[in-house]
């Protein structure tokens, strides 16, 4: 794992956050990433357990009855879990350092050519972001030309996550760098979902960086593991130490301990601070 | 030479041994697994130069800019444009896959001429003079024997110079038959026509307002303009606006709202009425409407009819809660009231759009900042009259095959009338042009549809796809899609604002496919005579450029003009005794079949995952559909868990359902969130044509479902059927 | 026919009647090598394993037979660096079982990753910190030294043998098994941990994750012993199959007897420290995690509490007690009931730190995964099993594997 980044001042940390109260579940996060990532389709898609989905919106239910029913979206993509460290879940265990932990912007890669397919990786991420190509990927005839040279077509055999559209951040930073720039403007590279979310719901930035909206909205605190400060965000399955860097807002109880495992008689507010 | 065992091992192992030292089983090795990563059945896609284009989406009614990313001259993704006014940069699943569309290999190709039986799928490759000299000689026929008004055209909408090219060539050809798909401001309008007197486009000033009451609009679920709706309701929730919205399931729509009030479905006319008697009552409704012509009867009525209890009654919601709705309500400072289902693509009772339209003017709304606007028509289309010659004269004369004008004077398209009347034999169609439309999907019964278009001789489809329509017809004359061709695009949907977008070529046409104006008037061009003088324009472009006259160059530069003001037709509301003699002989629209065949109540639902209109979700919208909509090929009809138990389904397994225009077998998915006896069946699914990734997926809700003619508007009123489900 | 093969003074059935159980044998091999390349040519999609599987059969199988092959390294310890001369009566089919073993899970791992061409980046690009690399690593070297350990066993073929050079590279192979069955015990000490390891640092998995000592999760002890105690289980139960079979004796029952007290002290230890495990991780680890022990155990139609207590009470209380008493081990059927159930109990354990891991939901807004495999699963896991009978047979009827066969059967 490189640690280049560990000691570096300005090392971003960038990371999303999912206003739950304002996504509408339309799904515009999971094609425009499907659009902008060049992830194939298959006749059947509705085996979620085999459809590649680097975007999933999760539909969640408050498990009353009616008329009390209530659901609420939750868009997952990759959590670009920090861990302790670094050694987030899936990195940790990758035995050929397919996917990686960069310290400098805290986006977990994953490296299609290194992959040789294990699946560790995915038996270790408890959010399901990892996806397998099962298959080949095919195109029908012609609509090979739209695929994007930004991001490689991924081979039969190997896993493929969200990765933040790390080509923006690249090709950000390639254009700072002819202007003369080191540092990129908040703007300047945004994901793909976050660009077509309608509601507005998704915003993404530098969660260390206290100009950025991201580190506004929801006050993560580094010295406790990345812990929000606002009382009505919260991060999936914070309790199992995984330092995931997306965060959701919800004013609704019930979706904020849908986030993580509690027990009968525990109060979330405590387990979480 | 002897070679000893000991020497030949020897031979062996160092033979080994000495490979195993030089480079070639390392570079094998690494060879091999290079090679699995450049399998050749994996693209690579090629680079290129990289660009911006700017282009409206006509995808749906919605009108979005949309910004497309180009590398050399292929599209690789669309983007919504940032500050285009409808937008905003935002971009729904569709327009995501727009790109899908224009590569996918359901594109009618060029012109094609069936040569098998209508429907089965043969066809032979013509050129396009062919192909515009067979449409001609048959017109010719037809126009020679007199029958000219037995042509007819349904087109997706009737504002923009392509549907304008299609009026006018029926005009100058000589038939009344201009038929458009319905939608809910079929029935916006015809309220602002008998409430207002005025001829508009009902728009909601949606954002300013601080208060919507919505009678089952699917404001997230892709009612209006989907994704400026999106937008508004962010902005309603950062602002602590309130949304309530009444209907039987827990839609998207319902579960982001502030209050969720189900209702027995075809009771909101008379929940809106309980709502103004409750407001009337208070003395909470403004000065202004006071003073209107009718208002002591509509006052009576409500009064007598809809007393709080007996609307309880009707709709299921207990009084409590519709004192205390029409008093927040009313108190608000700038409460909307907006209805049409789902996503509106059904014009529903015109009672229930008149008696909403009511609670806006009650509480001073209409023309008013955060309300209801009448929306004048943008009159940038002037073209010169047509000079009709005998024939036409004759034929424009003749009464509409569905009656639009004539039994139902304030309908200017009763599409949904077409199969009854056809197939009835109470009139009939020599030849149908369809374009920018699939009615034989989306048109409730259409089943009874694809019959009547069987009594047609001849159909002729503009579809840039292969799509149900376009696979029954006899000629396929293909349109490029919209990223290949220019369009003009005035938005309809719901907008408070008069603005056109511009829909201009990306890339160049992928295949032998013609811009459909272009089409019509070569068809106009080869009949010959008045009809030819009718389009004096060279290209669609050059008229398309003559039409918008200096709005063309903002366009250009633009990709959109806008009015600079906002307008309103003025039209003082008031109760003219044609809309209270509607409203006081209302009852809910009943239901066809018995109940005791049919025990339940089937609803559609609107997902902005699921197309339902002329273009079907192409594959990675389809894929973005929940396993609880689409499961396998099974459609996933929602049941409450009560009435599953009742029925004795459980969650996933097959069952029948049956309702008295037809059946399919469908999944069961209990959901919490739906009305005990009510079930609900997505919309958009059920395609027999496009491609594998749409065709033969769950059921077509249209199949089930059979048209009501609402009895003052003639338009199709119906919301739901009785249904059976019964275990497989 | 084949007796100039047979070794001197053994007697073995007629060449027709193996052939054909080797035939039998055969076409199920045939069957798996078709299951085999057809996931090897159309990919993994031939398996019912999926994004919430991706460990699956295989992974399960993996763990199970270098388990049940832990019997190799740990008689050799016993044998070697312990001394307890008696085991070298059955050290020799121990080390044939290992081989079959290990050799049907780098067969399982071949075809089981998504990229086979590929597979030599884990050592190529290894990543230190992955469990998966020290399995990989020690799994391979481990082969490697029983393959070392098999081949003497090759050459003490009746013909081979008769070649000078054989026969003393035999000889002298013999005489330095020590120092590879102390490298082997070593190797494996690792892979059976690290293998354990794959499971328990998977932190991000409630019912798999444990703590433990420094890098090493208690499932890395836990799983190294219970190889060393249940692998001789196997040896075992495959010894007394194989005299059942043949209907001879094959290793007297004071080696027998030995072994399965060894083994019986082990599995009675490693239950004990089992429990212990199990306790600390349904009080402390799971409930940190918000989790109550029951919510492992419920909710899913497979996975009931039954399945622990098949696997600690069923597969291990009840035959480690039987195998530590002398009466058990002295009782035919007693034992044999008492290693059938120990390896069914310690491929229980396998399973479930594998699949049960899969299946368990860790969002709270997801259900259970249950998983059935494919024929193509099935038939590549049997592949191997069956191409190991044919192994085993082969090395039964042309090598001298069992030393106390010529003084049983005079």
């Amino acid at each position: 794992m490189k640690e280049e980044g560990k000691h570096n001042k300005k090392a971003k940390k960038y990371g999303m956050v999912i206003n739950l109260d304002n996504c509408t579940g339309c799904g515009a996060c999971m094609v425009a990433c499907m659009a902008e990532n060049n992830v194939p389709f298959k006749e059947d898609e509705s085996d979620k357990l085999d459809s590649i989905t680097w975007m999933r919106v999760y539909k969640l239910a408050n498990g009353e009855s009616y008329p009390d029913a209530d659901i609420c979206y939750l868009p997952r993509p990759c959590m670009h879990c920090e861990g302790y460290h670094g050694h987030s879940p899936c990195v940790s265990v990758c035995p050929a350092v397919a996917t990686d932990y960069n310290h400098d912007t805290g986006i977990v890669s994953q490296i299609y050519t290194r992959c040789f397919g294990c699946r560790y990786c995915m038996g270790a991420c408890p959010y399901h972001a990892r996806y397998f190509n099962w298959w080949d990927p095919v195109w029908p005839e012609g609509m090979t030309k739209y695929l994007s040279p930004n991001v490689s077509a991924r081979m039969r055999g190997i896993v493929e996550k969200c990765s933040f559209c790390f080509h923006r951040h690249q090709l950000a930073m390639d254009k700072a760098f002819l202007e003369g720039r080191t540092e990129l403007e908040e703007n300047e590279y945004q994901t793909s979902c976050t660009q077509a979310c309608p509601a507005g719901a998704i915003t993404f930035g530098d969660l260390n960086n206290p100009h950025h909206k991201v580190n506004q909205m929801v006050k993560p605190d580094n010295k406790h593991g990345g812990r929000p400060g606002d009382p009505n965000a919260f991060r999936l399955l914070e309790r199992l130490g995984t330092n995931p860097k997306v965060y959701y807002i919800s004013s609704k109880e019930w979706v904020r301990r849908a986030g993580d495992n509690y027990l009968a008689n525990e109060d979330r507010t405590v387990q979480q601070h | 030479m002897k070679v000893g065992r000991r020497s030949f091992l020897s031979f062996i192992i160092g033979g080994a041994a000495g490979t195993a030292i030089t480079p070639l089983p390392w570079k094998l090795m690494d060879d091999a697994s290079i090679w699995s990563q450049n399998w050749p059945w994996t693209p690579v896609p090629p680079d290129g130069e990289y660009s911006y284009v700017n282009s409206v989406c006509t995808l749906c009614p919605g009108g979005c800019g949309i910004s497309v990313r180009k590398v050399d001259d292929r599209v690789v993704k669309i983007e919504g444009m940032k500050g285009y006014p409808v937008n905003a940069g935002g971009i729904c699943v569709l327009g995501l896959s727009g790109h899908q569309l224009l590569y996918s290999p359901t594109r009618v190709k060029s012109p094609l001429k069936r040569v098998g039986k209508r429907g089965e799928g043969k066809w032979e490759k013509i050129s396009w003079d062919e192909a515009i000299s067979e449409v001609a000689k048959k017109l010719s026929e037809i126009r020679s024997k007199g029958e000219s008004h037995s042509v007819g055209s349904i087109v997706n909408a009737d504002s923009g110079t392509i549907p304008n090219l299609f009026k006018r060539f029926l005009t100058a050809y000589g038939s009344p038959n201009f038929m458009t798909m319905p939608s809910m401001q079929d029935s916006y309008k015809m309220t602002l026509q008998l409430m207002q007197g005025v001829n508009a486009q009902a728009g909601f000033d949606a954002e300013n307002a601080d208060f919507i009451l919505s009678f089952g609009s699917g404001i997230i679920d892709g009612w209006g303009s989907p994704v400026r709706m999106f937008k508004a309701n962010s902005t309603w929730k950062a602002n602590g606006k309130k949304v309530v919205q009444i209907e039987p399931r827990l839609s998207n729509t319902a579960a982001k709202s502030d209050k969720w009030i189900p209702i027995k479905p075809g009771t909101e006319a008379a929940l809106a009425l309980g709502l103004a008697n409750v407001i009337i009552t208070n003395s909470q409704h403004s000065q202004k409407i006071s003073q209107s012509s009718g208002f002591e009867s509509f006052k009576k009525l409500v009064q007598n009819e809809y007393s709080t209890d007996k609307v309880s009654q009707i709709t299921g919601i207990d009084s409590a809660s519709i004192v205390s709705l029409a008093k927040t309500f009313a108190s608000a400072s700038k409460p909307l009231a907006i209805c049409g289902r789902g996503q509106g693509s059904t014009p529903g009772s015109l009672n229930e759009f008149m008696a909403v339209h009511a609670l806006n003017a009650l509480v001073g709304n209409i023309n008013e900042q955060g309300g209801v606007w009448a929306v004048p028509e943008v009159d940038y289309i002037k073209w010169p009259e047509v000079n009709l010659d005998e024939t036409a004269t004759n034929g424009v004369q003749k009464e509409r095959v569905d009656g639009a004008g004539s039994e139902y004077p304030h309908a200017k398209s009763l599409l949904n009338r077409l199969a009854e009347v056809v197939n009835s034999g109470d009139g009939s169609l020599e030849a149908l042009f369809v374009t920018g439309a699939n009615p034989l999907y989306s048109m409730p019964d259409s089943k009874a549809m694809k019959k009547a278009f069987d009594s047609i001789p001849f159909v002729v489809s503009f579809s840039s796809y292969m799509d149900e329509t376009a696979s029954n017809s006899d000629l396929i004359l293909p349109n490029h899609v919209c990223l290949e061709r220019y369009e003009d695009v005035p938005t309809t949907a719901g907008l408070q604002k008069n603005i056109i977008g511009l829909t201009r070529p990306v890339v160049k046409p992928q295949f032998s496919t013609k811009n459909v104006g272009d089409t019509i008037m070569l068809i106009a061009k080869a009949l010959g005579g008045s009809i030819a003088e009718a389009f004096p324009w060279d290209s669609y472009e050059a008229c398309l450029k003559e039409t918008l006259g200096a709005k063309w160059d903002v366009l250009v530069e633009n990709g959109f003009w806008s009015d600079s003001n906002s307008k309103t037709v003025s039209g003082e509301f008031n109760f003219y005794p044609k809309a209270m003699e509607s409203l006081s002989n209302f009852s809910p629209v009943s239901l066809e079949g018995s109940t005791a065949s049919y025990p339940l109540v089937l609803i559609p639902y609107d997902s902005i995952r699921l197309a339902n209109g002329y273009i079907g979700d192409p594959p990675f919208v389809i894929k973005a559909v929940e396993d609880t909509v689409l499961n396998g090929k099974a459609a996933c009809v929602e049941v409450n868990p009560k009435t599953g138990k009742e029925l004795g389904l459980t969650e996933g397994r097959y069952a029948s359902l049956h309702t008295p225009r037809g059946k399919a077998k469908v999944k069961v998915h209990l959901y919490e969130g739906i009305m005990p006896g009510i079930i609900a069946l997505p919309r958009g699914l059920g395609h027999t044509a496009y491609d594998k990734y749409l065709a033969g997926k769950g059921c077509n809700f249209n199949e089930l479902i059979g048209p009501a003619e609402d009895p003052v508007s003639g338009l199709d009123a119906a919301w739901g059927i009785r249904a059976r489900l019964t275990k497989v | 026919m084949d007796s100039a093969l047979i070794p001197k003074g053994l007697k073995r059935c007629s060449i027709g009647k193996f052939y054909l159980g080797i035939a039998l044998v055969g076409a199920v091999v045939l069957w798996g090598v078709y299951a085999m390349l057809l996931v090897w040519i159309k990919g993994l999609n031939q398996t019912n394993m999926n994004d919430s599987y991706g460990f699956a059969l295989w992974i399960w199988a993996d763990l199970g037979i270098i388990a049940l092959g832990g019997g190799a390294f740990f008689t050799g310890f016993l044998r070697y660096i312990i001394g307890k001369d008696e085991l070298k009566n059955i050290i020799n089919y121990a080390v044939v079982i290992g081989f079959v073993c290990y050799a049907s899970a780098q067969l399982i791992l071949g075809i089981d990753v998504g990229q086979p061409l590929r597979g030599w980046f884990i050592f190529w690009h290894a990543n230190v910190h992955s469990m998966l690399t020290e399995v990989a690593f020690c799994l391979t070297c481990y082969f490697g030294v029983l393959v070392i350990e098999y081949i003497p066993l090759l050459l003490e073929n009746r013909q081979i043998d008769k070649v000078p050079f054989f026969h003393n590279l035999g000889h002298n192979m013999h005489e330095i098994m020590a120092i590879f069955a102390a490298t082997g015990a070593f190797l494996s000490f690792f892979h059976q941990g690290s293998l354990g390891g794959v499971a328990g640092v998977l932190y991000g998995r409630p019912f798999a994750v444990r703590e433990g000592l420094f890098i090493w999760p208690w499932t890395f002890f836990l799983f190294t012993w219970s190889a060393a105690a249940f692998g001789p289980c196997f040896t075992l139960f495959v010894t007394r199959l194989t005299e059942k079979i043949t209907g001879k004796k094959l290793v007297k029952q004071n080696v027998i007897d030995l072994l399965a007290k060894i083994a019986g002290w082990m599995m009675g230890t490693y239950i004990i420290a089992k429990i212990i495990d199990t306790w600390y991780w349904a009080t402390v680890t799971a409930p940190s995690k918000g989790f109550t022990f029951m919510d492992f155990y419920s909710d899913n139609s497979f996975y009931g509490i039954w399945i622990l207590i098949a696997e600690i009470v069923v597969g291990g209380i009840i035959p480690a007690l039987i195998l530590l008493s002398p009466k058990g081990r002295s009782n035919s059927t007693a034992l044999f009931t008492a290693v059938s159930l120990a390896c069914i109990g310690v491929l229980i354990n396998r399973w479930v730190m594998v699949l049960q891991v899969m299946a368990h939901p860790v969002m709270t807004f997801e259900n259970w995964f249950l998983y059935v495999p494919s024929w193509q699963e099935v038939a590549t896991t049997i592949l191997p099993v069956a191409g190991g009978i044919i192994v085993i047979a082969l090395s039964y009827r042309y090598l001298p594997i069992f030393p106390q066969e010529k003084e049983l059967n005079p």
